[in-house]
């Protein structure tokens, strides 16, 4: 991979040079706070850019798996019936995406474009996406309560699937060099590369490396320790079905099935297909997202549900992000560590308390 | 849940250039609807485009296709003609909205079809065994197929035996279909009813009464349990009454196979409605074995 740098006050224009060649970009923007959410970059609002931020609540997946998606149009006319698919075709890139969903978006690649079956929707926003993570180095702004992508190992800065990476080389209580205004940038791909032509990039010498090395070793100690350690011994117990039933009653019994989780995740790839009518008289064909955590997600045409009960529902998604079976079936993790179940969920169980209640429960069975 | 019992193809690393677009169904034209029992048709169709139908009849027993009623929706059906045959239809309850959608259709009306889906029975690999169908009431549609398919391929197969249930004699499925199979040498076609209604029938029923399990007792009826696979596919009650049943006669799950169906939107292994355990129904099945299904941890 190529490394250049940058100066602080040349960062944005990188969205400059992504706006030139044609990409919508989206950001992250907010106030003071939490109140942060990703927006279509313009004149007005690019400095409104921020940098260091905490994790907008909903992830940028909705650029390559949208809520709502046109898959085609049905048309009638005397007594002919013409189906047409519709394409988004626009040019994105995404400035300011954390790693942790850089991860999900790959998990998403692997999930609809990595078996059977690809997804040619999901590739066609795919093939036209751009994206310019950010690592994660502020241990105010950018490390939330519920971070956990060192368990996953998906942060905080991301080693692949993007195609430009900043890494902030300033950080406060680091003996200061002249490389603290600058930012270490790494392309991922030719695309990124690319970029590089642009004056603005400098070459970057081996203490800038070296800063980014000792920057990510402190970053990687303001993570809560506890929060889920236990993350490959969960997947263990799950995978072998030893989870007592009892441990999965208790993780059911606190789901208030808002599919608030399923909504927030950037790995979560269910959807349901609905047609609604158009003006012209046609019939246009959406998909949607859909929650494996609501009650309808099973049931049949009559009535028939084969999953009834809630903890039924909420184990399934458990199960599904954590058994080894899924892993190894898309050679990636439904789960990035990104935190965000946990900060909606009403009822506590995020995935780290998740895997915290699991781990108890193994330890209980242990002593029995 | 195991998940050794559900093996999946190894996962692609690239991703081809062109990609066919899995969500877009064909136009496909009613021919013709017949009545099969109460609120049950079946509707014979094809495609409009003679290639997409040339394509489509490489379909095998047990594979599903996805049926679009635009406006309405979409959903999942059985095949019930053998791939053996010459024309395409789907038997199907009127149940929901969009059966009800298929049912109000005129033939010359137009709809959409995808596919087709899912495993099948794996036909060849049951080579020289002794074929058993036990179907309750509409579990003949996904079992027809295969019954067709192993009577076109006659001499594959060892003894072939066919068991159909149903709660009144006018809930017999592919009743001519059925008639055909008793006259049909080297078939052992028993049919059965819960109650019969001869209080009213043109014709009074002379056959068994009692579940679809009842005529495995019957004198003169030898199901053979050696080098033989199940197919067995109704209600969910008969259902475990009838692996009881093949249990105790000595079957091993692994020799029981099911067709299940599930709440779907895709039918191509993305939406997430039909996953059970380790397994999406609509790419690791439809077709399990019963030592599969018990394992998946659902209601059938």
């Amino acid at each position: 991979m190529k490394a250049r740098v940058l100066d602080r006050s040349d960062v944005l224009k990188i969205t400059d040079l992504l706006r030139q060649r044609g990409y919508e970009v989206i950001a992250p923007v907010g106030g003071r706070g939490r109140d942060t959410f990703f927006d279509t970059v313009t004149n007005q609002n690019r400095n409104q850019i921020q940098i260091h931020l905490p994790n907008p609540y909903y992830p940028p997946k909705r650029y390559v798996f949208p809520p709502l998606e046109r898959l085609m149009k049905a048309e009638r006319s005397n007594g002919d019936l013409r189906i047409e698919p519709t394409f988004d075709l626009q040019k994105r890139a995404i400035f300011g995406i954390r790693s942790c969903d850089v991860a999900g978006i790959y998990h998403l690649d692997r999930f609809y474009l990595g078996r059977e079956f690809p997804d040619i929707y999901y590739q066609s926003h795919r093939k036209n996406l751009f994206l310019v993570n950010v690592a994660c180095t502020d241990p105010e702004l950018d490390i939330g309560e519920e971070c956990f992508c060192m368990c996953t190992d998906t942060g905080p800065a991301a080693r692949d699937h993007f195609d430009l990476q900043l890494f902030d080389l300033r950080v406060p209580d680091l003996p200061s060099v002249d490389t603290g205004n600058e930012f270490l940038v790494v392309a991922g791909t030719p695309a990124g590369e690319a970029l590089f032509a642009n004056p603005i990039f400098r070459k970057a010498k081996s203490e800038h490396v070296a800063r980014r090395r000792a920057i990510l070793e402190k970053v990687r100690k303001s993570f809560k320790p506890n929060t889920t350690s236990w993350f490959s011994a969960a997947i263990q117990s799950v995978s072998r079905g030893e989870i007592r039933d009892e441990t999965w009653d208790e993780i059911g019994n606190r789901c208030l099935e808002c599919g608030g989780c399923t909504y927030v995740c950037p790995a979560c790839t269910c959807f349901t297909v609905t047609d609604r009518p158009l003006e012209s008289g046609g019939v246009e064909r959406l998909r949607v997202w859909d929650s494996c955590a609501l009650s309808g997600f099973t049931r049949m045409a009559g009535g028939f549900n084969p999953r009834r009960a809630v903890h039924d529902r909420r184990n399934r998604r458990f199960f599904r992000k954590l058994a080894h079976y899924f892993i190894e079936r898309e050679l990636s993790m439904a789960c990035v560590g990104c935190g965000r179940c946990a900060a909606v969920c009403h009822g506590d169980i995020g995935m780290p308390s998740v895997v915290e209640t699991i781990r108890r429960s193994a330890a209980l069975g242990k002593e029995a | 849940m195991n998940p050794s019992l559900i093996e999946h193809a190894p996962p692609e690393t690239s991703v081809p250039e062109v990609i066919e677009n899995v969500y877009l169904p064909k136009v496909a034209v009613l021919d013709r609807v017949v009545n099969e029992i109460k609120e049950v048709n079946t509707f014979v169709w094809h495609f409009e485009d003679a290639g997409e139908q040339r394509a489509f009849k490489r379909f095998l027993p047990g594979q599903f296709a996805q049926v679009s009623l635009f406006g309405v929706g979409e959903f999942p059906t059985s095949l019930p003609p053998s791939p053996t045959e010459d024309e395409t239809f789907f038997t199907v309850r009127q149940v929901g909205s969009c059966t009800s959608a298929l049912h109000a259709l005129k033939p010359g009306d137009k709809f959409a079809v995808r596919g087709p889906y899912g495993n099948g029975f794996p036909m060849e690999e049951y080579s020289g065994k002794n074929l058993v169908f036990v179907a309750g009431g509409i579990g003949l549609i996904p079992l027809r197929s295969a019954i067709v398919c192993a009577l076109a391929n006659r001499e594959h197969y060892g003894r072939i035996q066919i068991f159909h249930g149903a709660k009144t004699p006018d809930e017999l499925m592919y009743v001519p279909k059925l008639h055909e199979w008793e006259r049909t040498p080297g078939v052992e076609c028993h049919l059965t009813v819960d109650r019969t209604n001869n209080d009213h029938a043109a014709s009074p029923w002379t056959g068994n009464v009692g579940v679809v399990g009842s005529l495995f007792k019957k004198p003169g009826v030898k199901v053979p349990v050696e080098n033989t696979v199940a197919f067995v596919c109704g209600p969910p009650i008969m259902f475990r009454f009838v692996i009881q049943d093949l249990l105790a006669m000595g079957f091993q799950e692994r020799n029981i196979v099911s067709t299940l169906e599930r709440y779907m939107k895709c039918g191509v292994g993305k939406c997430g409605h039909c996953c059970i355990g380790v397994a999406y129904v609509c790419v690791d099945g439809p077709v399990f074995t019963y030592e599969q299904i018990k394992k998946l941890g659902e209601d059938i």
